[in-house]
């Protein structure tokens, strides 16, 4: 592994990087405002020519502390910093704390209305991150058009999330045993109207981008990636299957009754740029069937759990119950304790396997919650998939991997 | 084998393999569990490449994760978790299975130390600096041991238990050199 030592390049601007490489290549800086980073990432590149010979991705520009915050809070309150890790996806995280902390808890009677809505938004949440993927995707290989009918459509997505949960990007509308507030009247309506749209407007798309001539030049045959190397690397989600391994978390590992649905893990064989662009193109169909069902089912009753030490009682009671009040206060002032465990739990966000591994010693806090970003191993992959590959091609490469820089620094 | 090894019934197929990781652990063994997600094998670090060798043979390819957790102030105070899977390589996949097992490494406050996976997987190599820049703990025989996330004249490891919330407080050194950090009181 060969790697720039760039202290000493600032130091010494003669210093020989790669002692015993006597090719005439050239260190370029490619970032960290470059637009096709999608965040902020820098890629060391050496090059011979237009050919890269090794690439060294430097990370860290987005780094918040965002384990080290949800530390500080209390259980329930972890919920807010956790849904800003990948904030293209932040009910996807949302979702895989709140399912850790209820399997510490030991809750299981999380109820149906809760369970069918935490799904259709997930599902809603990973049309909304792959849209915005096929978008910039497309920008970066010089495609204008399609970013305007991908954004349109995702505009419609956040206007249902802003209708239901108040905010647009960082909905915290999970909440440990249930959810935060129950859909609005309207909320259907606007459903079916999305539901109904949908498959028309990814129609138009698809038959933009998919067999689009320049794409199709710009994406066959790069960044190819073996299933071994692919698992060496540990890629996830649809770059891991793009090489044929149907590795789906909703599939191996079901939470919240996805079991209980019917939808495709749609995969590719090839292992290039251009079947990871099918590969999320045809998740966007399935994620749809899946939104189909669960608006079918769509059934009544509460969305959170019947346990105060929980959840805290709604506000009219307060103002009736002495109880009420004091479980209310509890709950503001010091949260609840969690038992002594640890527990990884697993979900697949828009760009892979999401896991958290949560610690609890007892405390009204989490003791640690480390992550395993996807965007993490994939931009991590850089390494391997750019060498070999025109500069031209790195950009095609980062975009077909998806990754975004709040989940990759944390 | 301990006692404490209960087979879970949808994780009968993986208790062989279980075993036969305790035992490779040796003297390093601390103990196995049957938690609710996985199986999980607590050890010491002189055990974890003796353990990692048989999972890899055993199937255990793709290394999910590692993770670091700071226990302080008990000790052992550190504990590097790494979650691993198994995928079988090849088309004809049918259902998929994907079993999981966690190590659970355990080492002590002062200079800790770690084999580093790095020549078995490169998946290995972000999340050992990541671990070494936010806690300190080292990983024998990584090529590149430097901090990811956090620049790289950074003063503490800021997700130890000790380290301030709101950080330390850094000055501005001409020629980024960090100067002297005292900690930031607490409001």
């Amino acid at each position: 592994m060969s790697t720039v030592d760039l202290r000493a390049y600032r130091d010494n601007p003669d210093v020989q990087l790669f002692p015993g490489d006597e090719r005439d290549t050239l260190i370029l800086s490619m970032g960290p405002q470059h637009p096709s980073t999608h965040g902020v990432l820098r890629v060391m590149l050496r090059l011979d020519g237009e050919t890269v010979v090794t690439a060294e991705p430097e990370i860290g520009y987005l780094h918040t502390g965002i384990e080290k915050q949800a530390e500080n809070l209390f259980w329930q309150q972890a919920v807010t910093v956790v849904d800003r890790a990948d904030y293209l996806a932040p009910l996807s995280n949302s979702l895989c704390y709140v399912l850790a902390a209820e399997q510490l808890l030991g809750i299981e009677n999380i109820p149906a209305r809760a369970r069918v809505l935490r799904v259709m938004f997930t599902e809603l949440t990973r049309i909304a991150s792959h849209l915005v993927w096929l978008g910039t995707h497309c920008l970066d290989l010089g495609a204008q058009s399609i970013f305007f009918y991908a954004f349109e459509m995702r505009e419609r997505i956040l206007s249902i999330m802003e209708f239901v949960t108040g905010a647009r990007m960082h909905q915290s509308w999970f909440r440990i045993g249930g959810l935060a507030i129950d859909v609005p009247v309207g909320f259907l309506d606007k459903m079916d109207d999305f539901i109904e749209r949908f498959p028309e407007r990814l129609a138009d798309m698809r038959a933009i981008v998919e067999r689009n001539v320049i794409i199709v030049d710009r994406l066959v045959g790069v960044g190819k990636v073996s299933q071994e190397e692919a698992i060496a690397w540990g890629l996830t989600g649809p770059p891991l299957r793009a090489t044929g391994i149907p590795y789906d978390i909703r599939r191996v590992h079901p939470y919240s009754d996805y079991e209980s649905y019917d939808f495709d893990v749609p995969t590719q064989t090839a292992g290039d740029c251009y079947a990871r662009f099918l590969v999320r193109l045809a998740e966007l169909y399935q994620s749809w069937r899946i939104i189909k069902q669960a608006r079918d089912r769509f059934p009544g009753g509460p969305v959170t759990i019947d346990d105060r030490k929980i959840v805290p009682p709604a506000k009219t009671e307060i103002q009736h119950s002495m109880e009420a009040l004091i479980h209310h206060f509890k709950l503001v002032s010091s949260g609840f304790n969690v038992p002594e465990g640890h527990v990884y739990q697993a979900v697949e966000s828009p760009r892979g396997e999401m896991g958290m591994y949560v610690t609890s010693a007892g405390g009204n806090k989490p003791w640690r919650v480390r992550w395993r970003p996807p965007s993490f191993y994939h931009t991590q992959a850089l390494k391997r998939l750019a060498p070999g590959n025109l500069i031209a091609d790195v950009v095609a490469i980062i975009g077909s991997l998806d990754p975004v820089f709040g989940d990759v620094d944390r | 084998m301990p006692e404490s090894v209960k087979p879970h019934p949808e994780r009968a197929a993986l208790v062989p393999v279980v075993e036969a990781l305790a035992n490779a652990a040796g003297a390093a063994l601390l103990e196995v569990v049957a938690e609710n997600d996985m199986d999980e094998i607590a050890l010491r670090p002189e055990g974890l490449l003796a353990v990692i060798d048989v999972a890899r043979r055993s199937g255990f390819n793709l290394l999910l994760d590692i993770g670091g957790t700071d226990h302080h102030p008990l000790q052992p105070r550190f504990e590097i978790s790494y979650h691993l899977t198994m995928i079988p390589v090849g088309n004809a996949v049918g259902k998929l299975e994907a079993p999981r097992i966690r190590l659970r490494v355990f080492c002590h406050g002062e200079d800790p130390t770690v084999p580093s996976l790095t020549h078995l997987w490169p998946s290995a190599d972000w999340p050992e600096r990541e671990i070494f820049d936010l806690f300190g703990i080292r990983f024998a025989g990584h090529p590149d041991l430097r901090r990811l996330l956090n620049p790289d004249d950074f003063v503490g490891y800021p997700l130890r238990k000790d380290f301030p919330l709101r950080g330390l407080e850094r000055r501005f050194v001409p020629g980024g050199r960090a100067g002297a950090v005292p900690p930031v009181k607490e409001s």
